[in-house]
């Protein structure tokens, strides 16, 4: 079964496999890599450069020759999908990996060995059973395959199947093509709502805006033009890149870089060829394999070699190893913990976490660092005004998803006014069409926080859409980045009045430079330094709340100077804009999501910690991180007490601090050291203003201290970060393909509360698979006793291969799979995350507990309750224990048939073989009894199965199942021809009851005693 | 760096390794000091006996339970397989060198031992024809019915002690498997063919290969210690014509309600075997 993560960026490491360096060194390379992610420099060239460079034309763009041209030189512009693992590999892997190399072995041990008899012997024996090991490989090799395969369809849906369009001009003539036929050097065009095509040397712009969050993570918009702003490319207007969105505006520019020579094509590239390590699962199984394989193969030859000794010919001692094998392998348990891991899968994604594979279902379980972003994944992702300043007094304002907060008192005058101004100086409307949708739920055209004042004002105040009726718009001055404000002229709401509104909204620092009064209480007041000063603080608290500030004015402009039908010119300013009214100030922050700080607490009382990684500002972090309760109250930053104790920063001991605001650009000049130092001595980080590769060297540092690291991203940034992590979870709404790509799992609703549930979800199954794993191995290991007796004390053989693997895969199943739904012992969510290195799905108790019991051959429940079984069927057709010892030879011997049992009846080969088979169906049958109480046994490893209860449905039906399934292989006619099982008599049934009543009261005695003194020798030697 | 890190992870895994069987530091054989190795045997001990006690518990109850004369179920016995004498399935010697017979003439007389009449002469001479029940007697141990070797006439080994071999027309000896309680209903006697198209002579004692009904019921090794079973031989009249050929013999018991056509069960009620004779 699948150990390793999706298997498609196996092969892409493999060729860092080749080359042993250090890990330091490799990690340079990495650096090395994403370094050379911008060796673009057209945006430093003229456009006539440009032009030259690519042999195109500004206006008539390339020709469709030189296109074509270029189309075969490049390649496509589309990014070269991860190599993909054939799906016959795949198979391959799922039919030899694991126990199936065991199990083949036998199987063909067991042909040759039939083979050899066939060619020596006449009437050979009718021996299926390398017919059936075959099949059961098989069967259970499909089995997984097909289980991995359904997880990975999951991300196929994800692929976006529509292609792309993109508009060029080739010879002067504008075309819609295929996106993938972009060349470099063509001239494109793309407007608001497009995708850009390739990455783009703009040429020219009309109010263009393109989002780049997938790609820096800033959530601003940001404008472009032909000009350039900066010399790194990323940070330049005139480039826009590959994958991003245009929001607004529109645009022509000069194809620079297609496919995967884009920047986000070459970050696709680092991604996949990131190594990524096992998931904990994985290795746990393959720890637990190797156990068991060494000691089958172990057992086997010892028992091969004992058979030479003892003078039993060759083709039987294979026969034996191939009993023992058969015997030791726990075919079934590899299909159970595939099966527990999926329905695990499918529960955590009807709670909005979708696993792409199937093993991160438990790192999550494990993990002890989560990493998250805070755009979208903490807040909301949609800017919320927080707080507005007016009457002189900070108030709050509601930020909540659904409007429970508390609210303010909107009576004022002044709130009117400042309503009145931030609805009317305002650009953005809401789409059309959305009315029956709550108004936070609407979309906006417009930009953030002009759609953050909109949404404000339509809630508290009503329809904004009416009040910009009643005050038509006469004028109106844009934002613009000298300016620093936006102006608009109104009429104003009294018909009667025919002065005109002039409204202004903009920083507050420069819209208090235009004023002379304020507004307190509805009343003009002169503003004076008392109120100045009064500003200012609320400014920089708000401000230091890390939310963005504007303010806002207004005038009544007097009607003697501006009559009713006076032009305003907004070009050449003829009207006042000084000497204006101060209404208010209102900020807005991208508020943290409802469930984050619950879950966020969760996840700190669970002992997981919670990083910070953003590439927003520090301050804004730094708030949403005390909001959310990364920062935990009263925990403060170096910074902090710095400014308590009015000192400088450089004497504060770092140790007091256990919180830490990190800036990117301090994480650039860390060593290894200092950097582990950060991440062990304070439980509260934010880093703050990361860059893709500070992010992978955060998850590094934390997996280098023997973290399980879980990391949360969407954009293309964060995607080497994800794949780089134990887990990556990707956001299912806003995530880009790449990072959903290299995630291993996908929270549908971007909401970090998810995250929470998948821990809980995964620490659930550990549990319960390790109860699944004891359950199927004490049922395990008797199945090898019989074997031992049969070629020690020369008995019949109690238990036949084919019995033991309808135990393995017929009736065990279902109730290891129940033990999946067992409700947790006690709140799973308070202890710390397990230790790797310690805490093991099977650990050597498990084992010694299981193997323990061969140690004196058979005495061990199952086994007795078989053996008694066994014992009573043949002394009640006549053959008593004593006359069994050393009859073996004779017993199968096929010439012999006056075979003379203790009462002096003869019997023939054939109806000896047939008590011998329903003494196999008892055996069987009576491990399904001692299994019962097994199952109720395992619901629990410290609680009494009185505490627990028996609520789990699944498990009474696992019970049913069992027995029924059971009864079916024993009554159903058919089945001695079949599978050589018989009919048993009632009586039969119950041999096993004692057995199976002591293993009760045994466990629950232990159970008591691991409760009562915790911590002591029971606990020590026997808890699992 | 990698290298040295590398060698000291080595070693710490040699010193993991040895110190797993023996760690002089904490004095721990295969991870556990004295007295932790123990404790955990005296657990153990106390587990295994107590598990050991219960098993021979439900042992002995399942002792207590059962019948010294007759097995609780006889149902997977319900009709008696055929069995030949000299046990082997695959005749073949040379009837001139007795060194290739005298295995199955030895055999065939240490199988007659018990049908001697000094052994035969304690057992009743009851009347034919109808089963011997002894159902009503308080006794437990029950009286057998006398069978002589001299009943197999030519191949009682009394006249000719090779029982034909010498001659090449073999003695094989049927006998079917004793079952409590058994009473075949009708005459049930053996028939034997040949499977070639030409039949060979054989003659059958007692005569006509009649099995009596007499030697019916068996009541069980302790109950009825003298029972021997009746025999039927078949001496294979054998001419010049079979010798230096394989011939395949079916023997099967006819006349009765005793099964002899079982698909599984080559040996229930019948029997096949080959007789090879060489010149």
């Amino acid at each position: 079964m699948g150990y390793g993560r999706s298997d498609s960026y196996r092969v892409a490491t493999t060729q860092d496999k080749d080359d042993r360096s250090p890990k330091k060194k490799k990690g340079a390379k990495d650096m090395d890599d994403l370094k050379k992610e911008v060796p673009i420099t057209e945006h430093k060239m003229s456009i006539e450069e440009v032009c030259r460079k690519y042999q195109t034309d500004i206006v008539q763009g390339l020709t469709n020759a030189k296109a074509a041209e270029y189309l075969i030189r490049d390649g496509p512009n589309a990014l070269t999908p991860p190599p993909t693992t054939p799906e016959w590999v795949k198979f391959c892997r799922q039919l030899f990996g694991g126990f199936s190399v065991l199990l083949w072995t036998g199987a063909i041990l067991c042909f040759l060995a039939y083979a050899i008899q066939a060619a020596t012997e006449d009437d050979p024996a009718g021996d299926n059973v390398s017919i059936v090991l075959t099949a059961v490989v098989v069967i259970t090799g499909c089995f997984s395959y097909f289980q991995e395969a359904k997880s990975s369809k999951i991300m196929e849906s994800f692929k976006n199947m529509v292609p792309q369009q993109a508009l060029v001009i080739r010879e002067g003539e504008k075309v819609q093509i295929n996106a993938e036929e972009v060349v470099g050097g063509d001239l494109v065009e793309v407007k608001g709502g497009d995708r850009i095509p390739a990455d783009i040397r703009v040429v020219s712009a009309h109010g263009c805006k393109v989002d780049n969050s997938s790609l820096t993570g800033e959530s601003e918009p940001q404008s472009r033009s032909p000009d350039c702003t900066h010399d790194n490319p990323l940070e330049t207007r005139n480039i826009a890149f590959f994958s991003t969105n245009c929001v607004e505006g529109t645009a022509r520019g000069i194809v620079i870089c297609t496919g995967d020579n884009t920047v986000m094509g070459r970050i696709a590239t680092l991604t996949s060829g990131l190594e990524t390590g096992k998931t904990p699962i994985a290795k746990e199984i393959e720890h637990f394999i190797h156990i068991i394989t060494g000691v089958a193969v172990f057992l086997g030859l010892t028992f091969f070699i004992l058979a030479i000794v003892l003078g039993y010919s060759w083709l039987e001692a294979v026969i034996f190893l191939i009993g023992i094998i058969v015997a030791n392998v726990p075919e079934g348990l590899l299909a159970t913990v595939t099966v527990c891991l999926t329905l695990t899968a499918k529960r955590m994604a009807k709670k909005n976490c979708l696993v792409k594979n199937l093993e991160a279902v438990e790192t999550l379980g494990s993990t002890s660092t989560i990493c998250s972003d805070k755009t979208g994944t903490l807040t909301q992702n949609r800017m919320t005004v927080a707080h507005m300043w007016f009457d002189n007094q900070i108030h709050e304002a509601d930020t909540t998803e659904d409007q429970s907060g508390a609210s303010f008192d909107k009576s004022s005058i002044t709130w009117i006014s400042l309503a009145r101004v931030a609805a009317l100086c305002n650009r953005a409307q809401f789409k059309a069409g959305q009315d029956q949708l709550p108004i936070l739920k609407r979309d906006v055209a417009g930009d953030a926080s002009e759609s953050a004042l909109l949404k404000c004002i339509e809630l508290s105040c009503g329809s904004v859409r009416a009040m910009r009726d009643r005050n038509k718009k006469v004028a109106e001055i844009p934002f613009n980045s000298t300016n620093k404000y936006q102006l608009s002229v109104h009429e104003t709401e009294d018909l009667n009045d025919n002065r005109y509104l002039l409204v202004m909204k903009g920083a507050p620092e420069r819209v208090l430079e235009c004023c002379s009064t304020i507004l307190v209480q509805g009343k003009e007041q002169p503003l004076d330094e008392e109120l100045k000063e009064a500003f200012q603080n609320a400014y920089m608290e708000l401000g230091g709340l890390g939310e963005r500030v504007l303010g806002f004015c207004h005038v009544l402009l007097p009607e003697d100077q501006y009559p009713k039908g006076f032009a305003f010119d907004t070009d050449d300013v003829n009207f006042q804009t000084k000497d204006l009214c101060f209404v208010g100030l209102m900020s807005m922050i991208d508020p943290p999501r409802a469930a984050v700080p619950d879950a966020v607490g969760k996840c700190r009382s669970a002992g997981i910690k919670v990083i910070m990684v953003t590439g927003d500002h520090p301050i804004t972090a730094k708030a949403i991180a005390k909001g959310v309760g990364i920062i935990s109250e009263g925990n403060e930053t170096v910074e902090d007490i710095a400014a308590r104790l009015n000192i400088p920063v450089s004497q504060v001991n770092p140790r007091d601090a256990k919180a830490c605001v990190c800036h990117g650009t301090d994480l650039k000049d860390l060593s290894q050291d200092q950097m582990d130092d950060i991440l062990r001595n304070h439980t509260e980080i934010v880093f703050a203003r990361t860059s893709p590769q500070q992010k992978l060297i955060i998850v590094e540092g934390c997996q280098r201290l023997g973290a399980i690291v879980a990391v949360t991203g969407d954009g293309v940034n964060d995607s080497p970060a994800l794949k780089k992590a134990d887990i990556g979870v990707a956001m299912g709404i806003s995530g880009s393909d790449v990072s959903k790509q290299a995630a291993d799992m996908i929270l549908l609703d971007d909401n970090f509360a998810s995250i929470v549930t998948g821990v809980e979800e995964g620490r659930l199954i550990f549990d319960n698979l390790k109860k699944s794993i004891a359950y199927t191995l004490t049922s395990n290991i008797p199945e090898i006793t019989p074997f031992l007796l049969f070629i020690i004390v020369n008995i019949p053989l109690p238990l036949g291969t084919i019995t033991i693997l309808c135990i393995d895969l017929g009736t065990d199943m279902v109730p290891a799979i129940s033990l999946a739904y067992e409700a947790a012992e006690s709140d799973i969510m308070k202890r710390q995350p397990r230790n790797p290195f310690r805490d093991k799905l099977v650990n050597e108790r498990l084992i010694s507990i299981a193997y323990g019991q061969i140690v004196i051959v058979c005495l061990n429940p199952h086994a007795l309750g078989g053996f008694f079984a066994y014992f009573v069927i043949l002394a009640e057709n006549g053959f008593l224990p004593t006359t069994l010892v050393g009859i073996r030879l004779n017993w199968d011997d096929r010439s012999c048939n006056d075979l003379e049992d203790t009462y002096g009846q003869q019997w023939t080969y054939e109806q000896r073989k047939i008590v011998e088979f329903t003494c196999h169906t008892a055996f069987f049958v009576s491990i399904v009894v001692v299994q019962w109480a097994d199952v109720i046994i395992c619901k629990t490893r410290r609680n009494s199965v009185f505490q627990q209860g028996m609520r789990n449905k699944i498990l009474i039906f696992g019970l049913f199942e069992e027995t029924a399934l059971a009864a079916f292989l024993s009554y159903c006619p058919g089945m001695d021809v079949a599978l050589r099982m018989y009919p048993l008599k009632p009586s039969w049934w119950f041999c096993a009851f004692p057995y199976s009543f002591l293993i009760f009261v045994y466990d629950e005695v232990r159970k008591l005693l691991i409760r009562r003194n915790p911590g002591g020798w029971v606990e020590r030697e026997t808890y699992y | 760096m990698a290298s040295t890190e590398d060698k000291a992870a080595k070693q710490e895994s040699a010193t993991g390794w040895k110190d797993s069987f023996y760690n002089p530091r904490t004095g721990e054989v295969l991870g556990r000091t004295g007295s932790s190795w123990a404790l955990i045997l005296l657990f153990y001990l106390v587990f295994y006996c107590f598990l050991a006690g219960m098993f021979a518990l439900t042992m002995w109850v399942l002792l207590l339970t059962l019948d010294d004369y007759v097995p609780k179920y006889r149902d997977r016995v319900p009709y008696p397989g055929l069995v030949i004498r000299p046990n082997s399935l695959d005749l073949s010697f040379n009837k001139s060198d007795p060194l290739k017979y005298v295995q199955y003439v030895k055999h065939l007389e240490s199988f007659l031992q018990r049908y001697n009449d000094s052994q035969q002469d304690k057992n009743d001479d009851c009347p034919p024809g109808e089963y011997f029940l002894q159902d009503d007697t308080e006794d437990m141990s029950k009286k057998a019915c006398l069978f002589k070797r001299g009943f197999l006439s030519l191949c009682s080994g009394l006249s000719d002690t090779n029982f034909g071999y010498s001659e090449g027309k073999p003695c094989v000896l049927l006998k079917m498997n004793r079952i409590i309680g058994l009473k075949p209903r009708g005459d049930p006697y053996i028939n034997c063919t040949v499977k070639r198209d030409t039949p060979i002579q054989m003659q059958y004692f007692p005569s006509e290969g009649r099995i009596d009904k007499k030697y019916f019921p068996y009541y069980g090794k302790k109950a009825h210690e003298s029972y021997v079973q009746p025999l039927v031989a078949v001496e294979l009249l054998l001419t010049k014509d079979d010798y230096n050929k394989e011939l395949p013999v079916e023997c099967r018991v006819e006349g009765s309600d005793l099964r002899n056509n079982d698909e599984r069960d080559k040996f229930l009620g019948r029997v096949t075997f080959r007789v090879t004779v060489v010149e």
